[in-house]
């Protein structure tokens, strides 16, 4: 049996899994205060009268590290960054210990600069006074050439507890976002590792022996002991759960679209051909943006709780929320009181809902019938234009190629996936557009998303043959290769050194299934002679469930 | 988080499946560096910078500007259009109010391509600044507009397109033409009998440095461009006057090319040549990225700079200060031209172009109309050694009937003829832009 958690801000899910489909599901609110105790409880509740020992898998979705940056509740951690030419490093300081070393390497990977190692003492001093037991050191282009990040961390040891050094988290090129993720990396490890240790100690205690793995904002697993050291690949994995549920519950091949409606927000995704597209460069957290891979998800203010309100005779939906909808005893009509009131659901206390649609017609003039019918037409509009700027956005992404100018394709949405609260009473509204789908179990589906979601990687090689070198910077490989060193051969060592990797790091998952998905080879010269080649071949364990649920 | 001042789109399309030839300056990995360079700064995140998806060129779009034979198609490929797509993208940018400034880092270039094309010269087809600016004129009405040419190669092509144009300001910067490709550029250079100091050439000495550049820019282009107050300004950005540029001999820098830039303070820029791709590019970009946006550039630096990088040498200095007189002089007194044709005649030009990448030689009868009421149609016989005698009619964006029922006539007069393989009609007024051609050929 699988097991999945999906820890949310306001609800917490479980579910169990087995051959046939769903054992046992579970849901209760969230303690924000004691995640430990719910997702605990949520463990007891959904397995209660279950075999522990039948169970093979747990993968747990936890808001823990998100919630951590949100409400700054970070460990005080020393930033060191380097960064050579360029936009003045001072602004991408975080927190307040960020310390700018001299140096500098280029885009070719080549030190132009060696680093400050008196000014690197001087600042360690500072942070040992200040007694900073958790580090972070990022340079620029330390994907092409790690040393200067090393030499950091290096001088660093013996006072840290932990050190994220940039170029393990992605091989992708963006300093600021490196700068950014590796500090919230380093500032989240201790309260995550704890609170792991504490769910391990937990499960231990129940009897329970599964691999535990931790789910990423990509729609992916990692191991639990992998994510000890990449707490930050933890964030913002929320809506990533659902979206794979949603895979794991509908046989998807189209062009899609999925809405995750909410209390107060609905969440969009869009499937390209089945398959969930990914944010171009990695998710932002409270604006700012970082490396950590994600799903792409936007999300908009419109949810069953959104209060209605009319403002100059125009009635609206969201995006503020006034307490719970009338129907569950709120003092304010919202979108689920509207949709009760014309009949569309049946929602708790209909009474409440009628009577408070009426109060908020008679005050604005106008019929109760007319109000309900435009707060229902205002909020799918809203989705509706939501959705479709998402998509023509995604139709004018950048592309580089003259062959992805000219056959690049194009996305059209054939049909929408709804989950969440309201979704079987949007279907029947949004149904005359296009082809509506409300999977069963929608209610749990982030839970099963977290339980049959796979494990995901990504990772890319680098070489530059004219200096005989090639590096896989996030699995901290640098080897020397011939001047003839070519195309093919860097994709068979990236796939033998990513399998040798995720071996050694605990992935259990069997049939993985590593695709090349971008390779180029640049002949370089320098004044019109051959000089070497620039090859990059980037990899992928792209986002899946271990099972299909739907017939 | 960084904030741009100025709102900015980048049209960024390296076209990494194309080059002239496989060790050609103009191959795949010209903008690499620059793209690793621009995504390693974050700059597609700093707030207020969109990177935009170029435009496909119509065929339309190109014989707005140019006289194609025999034909768009056969003078083109999917690149040119792209690379002219993302001018014009850029130009509805800015024109539609969806960022303040824009920068096109497209290739292949296209300062060298001029009103008639039979191929590729200086590594150009077509011209992407004159493409995006007859696009501005067409859609959004605008008039006057300048551009300012800051690769270190004559920016030809431009000049040749927009020789009679009295409402386009051509001022081209670049190294003496007796110094370097394509050889023109000079100071006699200053338009047609109908647009007289509507071009302007500044030849520049070689190892002209960052001094030279920026006295040339706050005492020559500036004075200029403050007078003839352009409603649109546009600079082809080209990056080969960088100190370490293969196959230029000028000393700019990076943060010399910014800082140009900010005293220009274009609406857009165009990426035109530069070739130092590893050594220049990524700095010189980044710098023109930053100075547009309205943001500090000051830590830009190539890094090499204090190794290799010297300051003007006297002698240079002297040269370029005696170079601001006869300058000014061709654009507030130019000398009106004494071969000019009475009103109602057309003045005729005679000229040879080489086509250097693809080793066609063509010659042309050019004819302008001297006229009262407009610009005056322009008609163009144009022979190359790859395919004979074709012709192309243009009546001017503010053609008069007259000009207009000219232009038809020729244009008749022609096909019936069937002297040439190949007629285009622009009609500048009525948005007409059609061509016949010898089904034989
Ligand atoms: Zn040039
Ligand atoms: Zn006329």
């Amino acid at each position: 049996m699988l097991l999945g958690i999906d820890v949310g801000g306001t609800h917490t899910d479980a579910v169990l899994i087995g051959e046939n489909g769903i054992e046992s599901t579970f849901k209760a609110k969230t303690d924000t205060r004691n995640l430990l105790h719910t997702v605990t409880t949520a463990l007891k509740e959904v397995t209660s009268g279950i075999d522990v020992k039948k169970i093979k898998n747990i993968n747990l979705s936890t808001t823990l590290s998100t919630n951590a940056i949100i409400e700054n509740k970070l460990e005080k951690t020393a930033l060191f960054i380097s960064s050579g030419p360029g936009i003045d490093p001072a602004n991408f300081r975080i927190g307040e210990n960020t310390y700018i070393i001299n140096g500098s390497i280029n885009h070719r990977g080549s030190e132009v600069l060696k680093l400050d190692s008196p000014s690197i003492e001087k600042s360690m001093n500072a942070c040992i006074k200040d007694n900073i037991k958790v580090f972070a050191a990022v340079t620029k282009f330390s994907t092409r050439n790690s040393i200067h990040e090393s030499s950091i961390a290096a001088s660093a040891e013996g006072q840290a507890d932990f050190i994220t050094q940039g170029h393990t988290l992605s091989s992708q090129l963006s300093f600021p976002r490196r700068a950014a993720t590796a500090y919230y990396n380093s500032a989240v490890w201790r309260i995550y590792s704890n609170f792991l240790t504490a769910i391990m100690e937990s499960l231990k205690s129940m009897g329970i022996e599964a691999p535990v793995n931790i789910l990423k904002a990509d729609g992916g697993t990692m191991p639990a002991e992998v994510s000890k050291n990449l707490p930050v690949e933890s964030i913002l994995s929320g809506p990533a759960a659902s979206i794979m549920g949603i895979v794991a519950l509908n046989k998807i091949t189209e062009d899609a679209v999925i809405l995750d409606i909410g209390g107060t927000t609905t969440d969009i995704a869009i499937f390209a051909s089945g398959a969930p597209l990914m944010e171009r460069e990695g998710i932002s957290l409270e604006g700012i943006p970082t490396l950590v891979r994600s799903l792409q998800n936007r999300s908009i203010g419109i949810g069953g709780d959104s209060a209605i309100t009319v403002v100059n005779g125009e009635v609206r939906t969201g995006p503020e929320r006034k307490g719970p909808c009338a129907a569950e005893g709120g003092e304010h009509p919202t979108l689920v009181d509207a949709l009760n009131f014309k009949g569309i659901t049946n929602h708790q206390n209909k009474e409440k809902s009628i009577e408070q649609i009426k109060l908020l017609a008679e005050k604005n003039k106008l019929k109760p019938e007319i109000l309900a019918d435009k707060a229902i037409a205002f909020s799918v509009k809203k989705i509706n234009d939501e959705i479709e700027l998402l998509v023509s956005q995604i139709n004018q992404k950048p592309v580089y190629t003259i062959h992805d100018m000219i056959q690049g394709k194009k996305i059209i949405p054939k049909k929408i996936y709804i989950i969440g609260g309201p979704a079987a009473a949007l279907a029947v509204i949004m149904k005359d557009k296009i082809e509506i789908v409300v999977p069963e179990n929608y209610n749990v589906a982030n839970a099963i998303g977290a339980a049959l979601a796979r494990t995901t990687f990504e990772t890319e090689l680098f070489s530059d043959t004219g200096k005989e070198k090639m590096v896989i910077p996030n699995l901290g490989i640098e080897e020397k290769v011939s001047r003839r060193y070519s195309l093919s051969e860097a994709e068979n060592d990236i796939i033998a050194h990513t399998r040798k990797y995720l071996e050694k790091s605990g992935y259990k998952d069997k049939d993985l299934k590593i695709d090349i998905v971008e390779s180029s080879s640049f002949r370089m010269i320098d004044d019109y002679y051959a000089s070497g080649n620039d090859i990059r071949v980037k990899c992928q364990i792209r986002p899946g469930v271990v099972m299909n649920l739907h017939k | 988080m960084l904030k741009a001042k100025n709102r900015l789109g980048l049209v960024f399309f390296p076209a990494f499946d194309w080059a002239i030839s496989p060790t050609h300056p103009e191959r795949e990995e010209r903008l690499l560096y620059t793209q690793d360079q621009l995504r390693e700064e974050g700059v597609f995140d700093i707030e207020g910078i969109v990177e935009l998806k170029p435009d496909i060129a119509t065929d339309e779009d190109v014989m707005r500007s140019h006289f194609c034979f025999p034909d768009v198609r056969s003078v083109i490929t999917e690149s040119h259009m792209i690379s002219a797509g993302g001018a014009i993208r850029a130009a509805r940018a800015v024109l539609d109010g969806e960022v303040d400034r824009a920068f096109a880092l497209v290739r292949p270039p296209g300062h060298h391509a001029m009103k008639c094309v039979h191929g590729n010269r200086g590594f150009c087809n077509i011209n992407n600044e004159a493409i995006m600016l007859e696009y501005i004129r067409e859609h959004y009405g605008k008039r006057r507009i300048a551009i300012v040419d800051t690769d270190c190669h004559h920016g030809d092509g431009t000049q040749d397109i927009f020789w009679h144009d009295p409402d386009v300001l051509f001022i081209s910067i670049h190294q003496d033409g007796r110094t370097l490709y394509p050889g023109s550029g000079h100071l006699r250079e200053l338009g047609g009998p109908n647009a007289k100091g509507r071009t302007i050439n500044i030849p520049l000495p070689p190892n002209t440095s960052e001094d030279g550049f920026i006295y040339t820019i706050d005492n020559m282009v500036m004075p200029i461009l403050d007078h003839f107050k352009p409603e649109i300004i546009i600079n082809s950005a080209g990056q080969d006057n960088h100190y370490t540029d293969p196959i230029t001999n000028m000393n700019f820098t990076a943060h010399g090319y910014a800082l140009l830039n900010e005293k220009l303070n274009p609406h857009i820029a165009v990426l035109e040549g530069g070739y130092s791709i590893q050594g220049a590019l990524p700095y010189v970009n980044l710098g023109i990225v930053l100075a547009m946006a309205g943001l500090d550039y000051s830590h830009v630096k190539e890094p090499d700079y204090d190794i290799n990088y010297s300051p003007q040498e006297n002698e240079v200095t002297e040269y370029i200060k005696k170079l601001k007189d006869p300058v000014l002089d061709n654009y507030f007194n130019p000398k009106p031209d004494i071969d000019r044709a009475p009103v109602g005649q057309f003045t005729l030009r005679h000229k040879n172009i080489y086509y250097d990448t693809d080793g066609i030689q063509e010659s042309q009868k050019e004819q302008i109309m001297t006229c009262k009421d407009c610009r005056g149609l322009l008609v163009i016989e144009s022979t190359a050694s790859i395919h004979p005698v074709c012709v192309g009619i243009e009546i001017p964006v503010d053609g008069c009937k007259r000009c207009q029922s000219e232009g038809y006539k020729i244009y008749e007069k022609a096909v019936k003829s069937k002297e040439y393989i190949s007629v285009q009609l622009t009609d500048r007024v009525k948005k007409v832009y059609k061509r016949v051609k010898d089904p034989n050929y």
